[in-house]
């Protein structure tokens, strides 16, 4: 998936999941949108949906800190380029950067 | 010490509608809640019973999204009547937050529904490895579910107790709850009972032949409590709050007083788990008029548990009659809306202040002929307007649990 796929994706998760319309990219989740831990594990789970994949325990771990949705987006290209270096490569794979 | 404690605001949702006026109008027009059984797709074909007591009305939830997110359907109703009672209290905020009030709330059985979403996920065929459970799925369904969603909602830092006795559920929030206030460990507590639109409870029921299925297309004919042609419960969905306070803080603040807690008894039967015990009731109806320090001739009117089941009517009735004779009124109030289970306690003492504040007692809906073994006390098969001072609400519970608590009239 390319960046600004994934970026949509997931703004379109928070505004149907977490009612969360169209957040800055840079605020702060926690402070500005009450959005906590319980809604982190949430949003793990609808990025394996999104990415058709499983996480590992320590890729969720990972993602504890993020507080913004900048931070979720590279966290969810990151993803995805993981899987595709161990996965055979196709066309997709080559267009994670893509912005 | 021991402190006297009132009740300065409540709410339900029921079967038979959700404000006073709602209520008050069914139970004198005599008009019933409980509707044919909705399909779940799961459990109803499988079922006898097809009856239910039926909240079948729009609630407007204005709850924001930090709030709802970890609650299931029964929370959503037990934060609806919080929110109101407290709302109708008149509390101030500083109070609420100050570790001064506390919860007593309950339910059956957490969010049932809630637990069928979990239990699918180990049933599901689907490959996709990363289906799991919700991450909020426990917090929506676990017993205390009801209690801790009140104490995030409003920021409540007091006790909590979160009772889980089936029929007893709401009757022990409140039971508890008034000791709390009374030996000074509260000055104020928030307690109630609430269960959601279950089937499981329905075919737990059921397999044990304790369900209405006699009724199954005449709904409103049933339950029929003390009725010759009983046939047993029927289960049913809601939820009741009410707001305790200590009587000083409460008169202090210039707060309206539905009425006074003077007495409350708990105990259990010591042996069957779910048939009735005559012994086990006498006894908690003679505890609630020692720990209110009257005697039987003082209390007007029993809201009595009165299921509709065979055997538990006739022992209720007998255990009644033992105590009361025929002097007071007694009514089966789970005639209009079926058994609400695990709030049935609250919406039973909720509906018995409204009586008190109108002056009424409600016959016992579809008792048309008595059954010869349930004659010893005053049924009431009519509308009576008559003032209530002193009214005793009972209830008792798969386990063998059995409440009685007194309701005191009190002109402020």
């Amino acid at each position: 998936m390319r960046r600004d796929a994934i970026k949509s994706a997931i703004l379109k998760i928070f505004a149907e999941k977490f009612e969360i319309e169209a957040p800055g990219v840079d605020d702060d989740l926690r402070d500005g949108y009450e959005f906590d831990s319980i809604d982190a594990i949430e949003l793990l789970h609808e990025i394996e949906i999104m990415l058709d994949t499983q996480l590992t325990r320590a890729e969720k771990k990972n993602a504890m800190d993020i507080r913004t949705i900048n931070q979720i987006v590279d966290y969810a290209v990151a993803l995805a380029a993981a899987r595709c270096q161990t996965d055979s490569a196709g066309p997709e794979c080559l267009s994670t950067t893509g912005k | 010490m021991a402190r006297r404690v009132v009740i300065t605001a409540c709410s339900a949702i029921t079967p038979i509608g959700r404000t006073r006026a709602e209520i008050v109008r069914c139970l004198i027009e005599g008009i019933s809640g409980v509707k044919p059984l909705r399909n779940d797709g799961l459990l109803t074909d499988h079922i006898h019973s097809g009856v239910y007591g039926t909240v079948d009305y729009p609630i407007d939830y204005d709850f924001k999204r930090s709030h709802s997110k970890t609650m299931g359907p029964v929370s959503f109703y037990a934060c609806q009547v919080a929110k109101e009672t407290l709302a109708a209290s008149g509390l101030d905020p500083a109070f609420i937050t100050s570790g001064r009030l506390g919860v007593a709330f309950g339910s059956t059985h957490g969010s049932p529904s809630v637990q069928r979403n979990i239990y699918k996920t180990f049933f599901s065929e689907s490959q996709q490895q990363f289906a799991s459970i919700g991450a909020v799925d426990y917090l929506k369904s676990m017993v205390h579910t009801t209690a801790v969603n009140i104490t995030k909602m409003f920021g409540i830092t007091g006790r909590v107790i979160s009772s889980s006795t089936a029929c007893t559920t709401s009757s022990q929030s409140i039971g508890f709850g008034y000791e709390s206030v009374k030996y000074g460990l509260q000055d104020a507590m928030l307690c109630g009972g609430a269960d959601e639109y279950d089937t499981t409870t329905v075919a737990v029921f059921d397999n044990l032949l304790a369900c209405s299925s006699d009724f199954n297309a005449t709904p409103h004919l049933t339950p029929r409590p003390f009725d010759v042609r009983r046939d047993g419960l029927v289960v049913g969905e809601g939820a009741g709050a009410l707001l305790l306070e200590e009587y000083e803080h409460a008169k202090n603040r210039g707060a309206g007083i539905l009425g006074e807690i003077i007495g409350f008894s708990c105990n259990n039967n010591g042996g069957d788990l779910i048939l009735p015990n005559i012994r086990g009731i006498t006894d908690t109806i003679a505890l609630a008029l020692k720990d209110a320090d009257i005697g039987p001739e003082a209390v007007d009117f029993i809201s009595a548990h009165a299921t509709g089941t065979k055997m538990g009517d006739v022992i209720e009735a007998q255990a009644t009659g033992s105590i009361y004779g025929q002097r007071p009124f007694v009514t089966g109030l789970k005639s209009y809306m079926g058994h609400t289970m695990g709030s049935c306690g609250a919406i039973e003492a909720i509906i018995t202040l409204y009586m008190m504040a109108e002056g009424f007692v409600p016959p016992t809906l579809n008792l048309v002929e008595v059954d010869d073994r349930c004659t010893m006390i005053r049924h009431v098969q009519h509308l009576e307007k008559k003032k209530i001072r002193i009214g005793a609400v009972q209830n008792f519970a798969f386990g063998g649990v059995n409440t009685c608590f007194i309701l005191k009239k009190i002109d402020t």
